[in-house]
């Protein structure tokens, strides 16, 4: 468990919250299984705990019922023996002789006499009207009244002149039975009795094992233990719990001096349930005893299943985890581009699968990194997504594509007089720089074609100003070239002159080639309109040439008019213009000599032959470098001798 | 009843009838409980007042007091002072009859077939019979100092007669009044032919028995 602080940074501000949770499923695990486990042991526990403390009871209360059982037996055996001693003393008649002889000694020792037999402890002859004729405990003395008149008033109701009961003699207390004495009528009573001391109730715990107290109510309020097998302060603690009015046939646990007893109570005889009782307990602890051990090997039973349970837990937790955070670990790796890694999980199972399913998709990644690292350097880094990205397909789709082509002039007569290793270092450079611009410009480039460059900017990807940015891309070539012949110059090669030509159209775009090799590339007329566009960048003697459609698209620009051309498999001819510059960034000399070149080909295209003259020559004498007026004033001059015919377009291009 | 008793009564009334004078006063005598029902075994006994009365009715008789089953026979015998009692034995087991009573002490040693000698009784009382062998055998003797007295048996009512005109003391006694206690005493005069009902109302208490053998006595086990 980890008792972690989590940060919340929510727009009110850090607010730290304590919370218990379980960040690892490792430990989600093992609290389920240990609390499960533990769960189900506490229950267990409890229940038989219960029973065990129920089953305590219920067998005290049997062994309790047995011991009353025992206890009432006890009494009526002892109650026989007295009974048979008396009668046997009532129907005696050497003892008829001797009480016929009405002498006091010879009667005490006969009576003496006649307990030793029995075992009583004590025995009395008393006359039908309760006086005392003979004692055994007083020996010396009689005339006096008996001291229990319930005991020979209940005699005197019973058919056989015989009672039993437990009374008071001298401060002790017997069990006392109580006969007639026949000569052969009824002429006396004999009362004979057993003293009942600790030794009764300890014979009684020797065969029973319960404690015993013999209890009796004085003043008719406290009771009085008058024998017991518990110690004089379980006595005194006894008798202060009992109430006067004693509750018999049901068990009660008190507590002696800290020692729980279950207690039931039980009559001494039946007709003085009121003051007389006997006592029967027995310790709770010594019974439950076997199950508190039992209690004990439940709970290291519990313990070891728990320390299994956690041992096992984790283990299953790690079998899970461990691979878990390898694959993570591995996922990790793979995204900072390692695809070399590769997860090791020596398990048969699930996740053993699930490592050689990554490790193959680690593989797949691999692979794919690999080819569109290869693909990237054959076709453009567009194009490759594109083809990764899509179902690679034959066929493909009509879209608006600006095409750009550029080439090298006179690569031909440079290859004459270089080595092979310089012109492909030459070529490699040139290329490089190129291509860098046109990528740079949204472009991608389609194919080199020996010392030409193809160029598509519109297909795979498309923005609004494709147009605009073929034309950017074609300054910036330009521009860079002019830097790197001052290179060239400087390393002692020949300059290197581009001619570009661009152009707009709609175009079909897709995967062209067999099933096996394929290339995406665009094709239709406008491809060949571009490529012608580049041609005529030398008759003109400018270095980019676009299209009417181009230049309508390409906003920003501004355009100077080259001509009119008749192209192969176009029944309209086709407008020439040269980018100058963006707008704005266009001097204003520039702009005036636009202008009156704009006059002049309408004076041309108007067959005004001395006024085209007139103005181009203007325009000659400022920039004679310029080879595209020398071309007008050229074509002027021959108009001028053999004029064109009349399908003329108003073209100054040699030869239509 | 077996023929020697009834022979014995026989004897006991024509000896009454030849002493009784020719004009005598009778009693009737009815003894009852206090809820009214007849007494049985109750002795009631007429003593003439006058000395003279009582001198000149003195006479002895013999009678007997049979054993059968173990049993005494009569449980309560009536009889002058000076009758001699014979006590047969009627069983075919031996019998030892005695008394501790001051009226007469006096003990039969074991015995069975051979008619043992009479025993007189010649001082007025109750005399308590018993068995030393079995220790349930009992009866009484009730030995009276007048020859006017008779037992209740069943119907509680007795006739007392021949009673010579005069005073006379008449007493009830019965086992369960004890012995020597107050005896229930009435002093009539009768006169000649004189025909009364006396009553007497006693409370006998009960007489608690031995347990006659084989008995089912408890603890048996």
């Amino acid at each position: 468990m980890e008792r972690a602080p989590r940060t919340n940074t929510d727009g009110r501000g850090l607010l730290i919250t304590w919370s218990f949770q379980f960040r690892r499923f490792k430990w989600r695990v093992l609290a389920f299984v240990v609390g499960l486990l533990m769960m189900v042991q506490a229950g267990v526990f409890l229940a038989v705990d219960r029973a065990n403390v129920e089953a305590a009871r219920r067998q005290i209360n049997e062994s309790l019922e047995v011991t009353a059982n025992q206890f009432q037996r006890n009494l009526a055996e002892r109650n026989l023996q007295l009974l048979q001693a008396a009668r046997l003393l009532s129907s005696d008649y050497a003892f008829k002789q001797a009480y016929a002889t009405r002498d006091h000694g010879t009667i005490v020792s006969a009576l003496e006499n006649h307990a030793t037999r029995a075992g009583a402890q004590v025995m009395l002859l008393l006359d039908l009207d309760q006086w005392v004729l003979a004692d055994t405990l007083h020996s010396e003395t009689s005339g006096r009244r008996f001291g229990i008149p319930a005991l020979i008033d209940s005699a005197e109701a019973d058919p056989h002149g015989e009672a039993t009961d437990v009374g008071i003699l001298d401060d002790k207390t017997y069990q006392l039975v109580v006969v007639p004495l026949f000569t052969p009528a009824p002429s006396a009573w004999i009362v004979i009795g057993f003293r009942i001391t600790d030794t009764f109730a300890n014979s009684l715990k020797k065969s029973t094992r319960s404690e015993v107290s013999l209890v009796r109510l004085e003043r008719e309020t406290q009771w009085h233990v008058f024998a017991s097998t518990l110690s004089a302060t379980h006595r005194e603690a006894l008798v202060s719990m009992l109430l006067p009015e004693m509750v018999f046939g049901q068990s009660h646990e008190l507590v002696l001096d800290d020692e729980r007893f279950v207690s039931l109570a039980t009559p001494i005889l039946p007709e003085r349930h009121r003051d007389l009782a006997a006592v029967l307990q027995r310790p709770l602890e010594k019974v439950l005893a076997p199950y508190q051990r039992l209690r004990v090997i439940l709970l290291v039973i519990a313990l070891a299943g728990l320390a299994i349970s956690l041992g096992g837990g984790l283990a299953v937790a790690n079998s899970v985890t461990r691979p878990v955070e390898k694959l993570a670990d591995g996922a990790r790796r793979i995204g900072e581009g390692d695809y070399a890694y590769r997860v090791v999980v020596d398990q048969r199972d699930e996740f053993g699968e699930l490592a050689g399913a990554f490790n193959n998709m680690v593989q797949g990644l691999e692979e794919r990194d690999r080819v569109r690292d290869l693909l990237g350097k054959v076709v453009s880094h567009e194009v490759a997504d594109e083809l990764l990205r899509r179902k690679i397909e034959l066929g493909g789709e009509e879209r608006e594509v600006t095409v750009l082509f550029s080439d090298v002039r006179d690569f031909t007569r440079l290859c004459e007089t270089h080595s092979p290793s310089e012109i492909l270092n030459y070529l490699n450079t040139y290329l490089t720089k190129v291509s860098g611009q046109i990528e740079k410009h949204g472009g991608i480039v389609d194919k080199y074609i020996g010392d030409a460059v193809m160029a598509l900017f519109g297909a795979p990807l498309q923005h609004a100003d494709d147009p605009a940015r073929a034309v950017a891309a074609a300054v910036a070539m330009c521009k860079t070239m002019r830097l790197h012949n001052i290179e060239l110059k400087q390393s002692g090669l020949p300059p290197m002159r581009i001619g570009v030509g661009i152009n707009t159209a709609r175009v079909v775009a897709g995967n062209v080639g067999s099933a096996s090799r394929l290339n995406y590339t665009v094709v239709g007329d406008g491809v060949n309109v571009a490529s012608r566009l580049e041609g005529l960048t030398k008759t003109y003697g400018v270095d980019i040439i676009v299209s009417e459609s181009t230049r309508a698209l390409a906003t920003g620009f501004l355009f100077r008019e080259l001509d009119r051309v008749c192209v192969k498999g176009k029944s309209q001819p086709v407008a020439l213009f040269e980018p100058l510059g963006p707008a704005g960034a266009i001097d204003s000399e520039t702009l005036a000599r636009v202008e009156r070149f704009e006059q002049a080909i309408r004076h041309f295209r108007a067959r005004a032959w001395p006024q085209a003259e007139e103005v181009l020559l203007g325009l000659l004498a400022e920039a004679p470098e310029e080879q595209l007026y020398a071309l007008y004033l050229e074509q002027t001059r021959r108009f001028q001798q053999e004029p064109p015919p009349a399908a003329w377009v108003g073209s100054a291009y040699p030869g239509s | 009843m077996n023929r020697t008793k009834r022979i014995g009564r026989l004897l006991v009334l024509v000896a009454m009838l030849l002493a009784s004078p020719i004009y005598a006063a009778s009693l009737q005598i009815t003894v009852t409980n206090a809820e009214g029902q007849q007494v049985e075994n109750a002795v009631v006994y007429a003593t003439p007042r006058d000395p003279a009365t009582k001198a000149r009715m003195q006479q002895s008789t013999n009678t007997m007091i049979d054993q059968v089953d173990k049993e005494f026979i009569d449980h309560v015998t009536p009889v002058m002072v000076g009758t001699a009692v014979s006590f047969p034995n009627n069983d075919k087991i031996r019998h030892h009859v005695y008394s501790f009573s001051p009226a007469k002490t006096f003990e039969i040693l074991l015995y069975k077939d051979k008619l043992p000698n009479p025993v007189v009784f010649d001082k007025p009382g109750v005399v308590v019979l018993g068995c030393n062998i079995h220790d349930w055998m009992s009866a009484y003797v009730f030995v009276a100092d007048t020859p006017f007295f008779a037992v209740t048996r069943k119907s509680g009512a007795v006739v007392l007669k021949g009673l010579p005109a005069g005073a006379y003391d008449v007493e009830v006694w019965h086992p369960g009044l004890r012995v020597g206690s107050e005896k229930t005493r009435q002093t009539l005069t009768v006169t000649a032919d004189e025909q009364r009902a006396v009553t007497f109302q006693i409370d006998p208490r009960h007489i608690w028995s031995v347990r006659r053998a084989p008995t089912p006595m408890g603890g048996g086990y």
